[in-house]
């Protein structure tokens, strides 16, 4: 007889933000004026805000100097300030204040010396140097599971760093960082606590929910956003560059904010991968092809799948990524034929997307009328072959696109020598930071390097920050200074392109926590050699020319470009 | 056209010039009834020196030196242009003397085993990829034990479930012989398809005498074989272009210990 394993349906909030949170927290936030002014009857029965504040928030208390957030990270929840008061840098501030690596570029001698301070065991490092680093064990007034780790980066020294640099000071009841956590965009400021200050922390599936069932808060969070942002969008917009001031409010007034797909969108991605399922067919759809057009769609942040049903499947055309839009040249050829006119092509989501969804009255009102002519042009009609299409369709559905540097390798030019290898491990105190290995479609692999992605999902949860954007280059680099090991990096990259490795000290011993015995690991990756002159060493060291750093966006792959 | 054929064809074209200007040169000086053996002999040697060079690049790979590709190209048309001036400098292809001998025998085999080197590596690659396999070569050894762990379960299974031990024999007596270690070495170096044809008819010999339960463990084993077919093409293809090197570099060392003992000579003795 065959036999069932019994498995509840999963729901909702089986995972809560802090499995701690209380009723009576849920009660007491339900008392403050940020909350009360949520219209909690507007929640259907299955989603009530009690259920929010319950499962997709948390209290966390932080001691003076934590940073709550910090300019360039990548966060996915908003904070409402309960008590105590906090403080944003204005102005200039050293990057080392907040964790960030202040390496610079090698000078030649320093290049040329790594050929004898190289050592012979690889992972070294000077141990002495992390006690410079102001990262300290997580103890915020009991329950704040915001930093599984137990460590964070803080700002030493207050007095001075106020006299020294311009901040501002944010009070209780202020939120901030939403538009970060929903847009999927790096936090714009760096904010810390000044004294002690507890904080209520929304993830942003509640955020999302909030702000779907609460008109007022939608109407906030959107106004604080065309405010802060959106006139500024579209006035950098090359199609609404010729607005007058009122026409540009109107259409910033008259547009809509949507996001579609997941923010965690990497976690079912590995899941999917690692089963070796297809992503097709399970993604968000945006537009579908066939249907009337409404308006311009402008992405914000993430990417989308242009496609075209091809047999009984859907053919990618191409993929959309950050400031790229949907359904320009079918809205301005129905205008001009006075016709309405239907989608040549879905649009689904890839992951997450953030998009502007510009109405298409709204256009032909202010836009088309007063376009220049020329700036539109009708999409190149070229054949293209499944054939010419199947990298692009390769790269979409691995989620290679994601890259800005992804290490792709001619297998029909490589001899398999490892030079590449061998020179980044020369680069790297001894120990490589990628594999040669990975997916492969028909010639070319895409190998285990970071790819520098323009989503960058690994420095999301960083709880130090040591994951973090260079500033020169815009590169995803660790600071080994103030990487504490957690791997909280290493399990949301989707690609496993982060490694631990266990270091060693000056006289090559591995390094071992005293209190637990266990050593002492750090997250280590590509950098594209960011400190060493002449790019990516892997790059130079091939000798055949088949391996080469591209972006599947910009660069053509063919034979002849690598 | 791409820019690395641009390059090599302005790498050949550089040297075609240099080579003119010297053959020019030595036909000046021999037409004055002087030895233009010091001025291709000294060029030889610097053109030598500077292909050996191109090793050390690839041990200071951390030092911005120029890409490998570059230094590859150089490498290859100055290997060239060694050979022409070699010519030049002994005005013969087979000198006398027994000294020079070995110094040509070197010289000879240092060019042969680099040609081979070259063209094993503008042939193989494309070989590698069409197996359909991609494995590293390190990992080799790992991927053979894996899959003849697996043919050996499955050889069990068959036994076990259609209770009959004919595909275990046949696995005993012959296949087990191919799942030991890489195969067809040499077959797999030549183009030649012997491993796949191989493992065809021994699938062939013994489906006749097997039930359909038996066959369909077969099918599972010619399938882990062609598999493994595959990893020893990556094997024989990948130790060719990685141990080409092991006779390139010795040839190219006594080459040059040679030579610096035959310069020192010729400087002491003969001018």
């Amino acid at each position: 007889m065959a036999t069932v394993a019994h498995l509840s349906r999963p729901q909702r909030w089986d995972s809560p933000y802090d499995p701690e949170m209380q009723d009576s927290d849920v009660q007491d936030l339900l008392t403050r004026p940020e909350i009360s002014a949520i219209d909690a009857g507007s929640f259907p029965d299955s989603l009530p805000l009690e259920g929010i504040l319950k499962n997709d928030t948390r209290i966390v208390r932080f001691n003076p100097g934590d940073i709550v957030v910090r300019e360039g990270d990548y966060g996915n929840s908003a904070f409402v300030i309960l008590k105590g008061k906090l403080r944003v840098f204005t102005g200039d501030y050293p990057a080392a204040l907040l964790g960030r690596e202040t390496a610079s570029k090698k000078s030649l001698f320093e290049t040329i010396a790594q050929v004898w301070t190289n050592k012979r065991t690889p992972e070294v490092r000077d141990t002495s140097r992390y006690g410079d680093q102001a990262v300290r064990a997580s103890k915020r007034g009991g329950r704040s599971r915001r930093l599984d780790s137990g460590s964070s980066v803080f700002v030493q020294d207050i007095p001075v760093v106020l006299n020294k640099y311009k901040t501002a000071e944010m009070s209780e009841g202020a939120l901030f960082g939403e538009l970060a956590a929903l847009g999927r965009i790096p936090r714009t400021a760096t904010i810390f606590a000044e004294d002690g200050a507890t904080l209520l922390e929304i993830r942003w599936q509640g955020l999302r929910e909030i702000r779907r069932f609460d008109d007022g808060f939608r109407r906030m969070i959107d106004n604080r956003y065309r405010q802060n942002a959106l006139l500024v969008h579209l006035r950098e917009t090359e199609l609404f560059a010729n607005l007058d001031e009122e026409a540009l409010d109107k259409v910033a007034q008259a547009t809509l904010f949507e996001t579609y797909g997941a923010f965690d969108w990497h976690v079912s991605y590995q899941k999917m991968r690692s089963s070796g399922q297809s992503s097709a067919g399970n993604e968000p759809p945006i537009a579908r092809q066939g249907e009337y057009v409404d308006g311009l769609l402008m992405i914000r942040a993430g990417f989308a799948r242009v496609a075209r049903e091809y047999g009984t499947g859907q053919r990618t055309l191409t993929y959309l990524g950050a400031g790229d839009n949907f359904g320009l040249e079918e809205l301005y050829e129905g205008w001009k034929a006075g016709e309405t006119v239907n989608m040549s092509s879905s649009l689904t989501a890839l992951g997450y997307v953030d998009a502007l969804r510009v109405p298409a009255q709204v256009l032909e009102e202010h836009v088309f009328p007063h376009l220049e002519e020329g700036l539109i042009k009708p999409a190149e009609k070229t054949e293209r072959t499944l054939a010419d299409d199947a990298l692009l369709e390769f790269a979409v559905e691995e989620r290679f696109i994601n890259a800005t540097q992804a290490m792709l390798i001619d297998l029909d030019r490589c001899v398999r020598c490892d030079d590449c290898v061998r020179a980044c491990a020369s680069t790297h105190g001894g120990n490589p930071r990628f594999l040669r290995h990975g997916k492969t479609f028909d010639h070319w692999m895409v190998t285990n390097a970071c790819m520098h992605c323009t989503d960058p999902v690994c420095m999301i949860g960083c709880p130090t920050g040591a994951i973090h954007r260079s500033q020169v280059g815009g590169s995803v680099v660790i600071n080994d200074d103030t990487c504490i090991g957690c791997s909280t990096c290493a399990t949301s990259c989707p690609y496993d392109n982060i490694r631990m490795v266990e270091i060693r000290s000056a006289d090559s011993h591995v390094v071992v926590d005293p209190a637990t015995s266990q050593p002492i690991l750090k997250a280590t990756k590509c950098d594209l050699c960011y400190t060493n002159p002449g790019g990516p060493a892997c790059v130079r060291a091939c000798p055949h020319d088949a391996l080469n750093r591209v972006d599947f966006h910009f660069d053509s792959i063919t034979e002849g470009d690598l | 056209m791409a820019a690395s054929r641009v390059r090599i064809l302005m790498i050949v074209l550089a040297s075609g010039v240099i080579f003119d200007l010297l053959l020019l040169e030595s036909e000046n000086i021999n037409i004055g009834l002087g030895s233009a053996a010091e001025l291709t002999g000294y060029w030889l040697f610097g053109v030598m020196v500077f292909l050996t060079l191109f090793n050390l690049r690839k041990k200071l790979s951390m030092i911005p030196l120029g890409p490998a590709s570059i230094w590859l190209a150089l490498h290859t048309v100055g290997g060239v242009l060694a050979l022409a001036l070699f010519w030049l400098h002994t005005g013969t292809i087979w000198p006398t003397g027994i000294y020079e001998q070995v110094l040509v025998v070197l010289f000879y085999a240092t060019v042969a085993s680099g040609i081979f080197g070259y063209v094993a590596q503008k042939i193989y690659p494309p070989r590698l990829t069409q197996s359909g396999v991609e494995v590293i070569y390190e990992r080799i050894p790992d991927h053979i034990f894996e899959i003849r762990d697996e043919v050996e379960a499955l050889v069990l299974q068959c036994t076990e479930d259609t209770r009959v031990d004919t595909l275990g024999r046949h696995y005993l007596d012959t296949m087990s012989w191919f799942f030991r270690k890489p195969r067809f070495f040499l077959s797999h170096m030549v183009g030649s398809q012997m491993g796949r044809q191989w493992v065809r008819q021994q699938d062939a010999n013994v489906r006749r005498y097997l039930n359909d339960a038996e066959a369909e463990f077969l099918d599972k084993m010619t399938e882990l074989a062609m598999l493994k077919n595959g990893i020893d093409l990556h094997y024989a293809l990948q130790s060719i272009m990685k141990r080409w090197l092991l006779i390139h570099l010795p040839l190219t060392a006594a080459l040059m210990t040679l030579s610096v003992w035959h310069l020192l000579v010729v400087n002491v003795y003969a001018l």
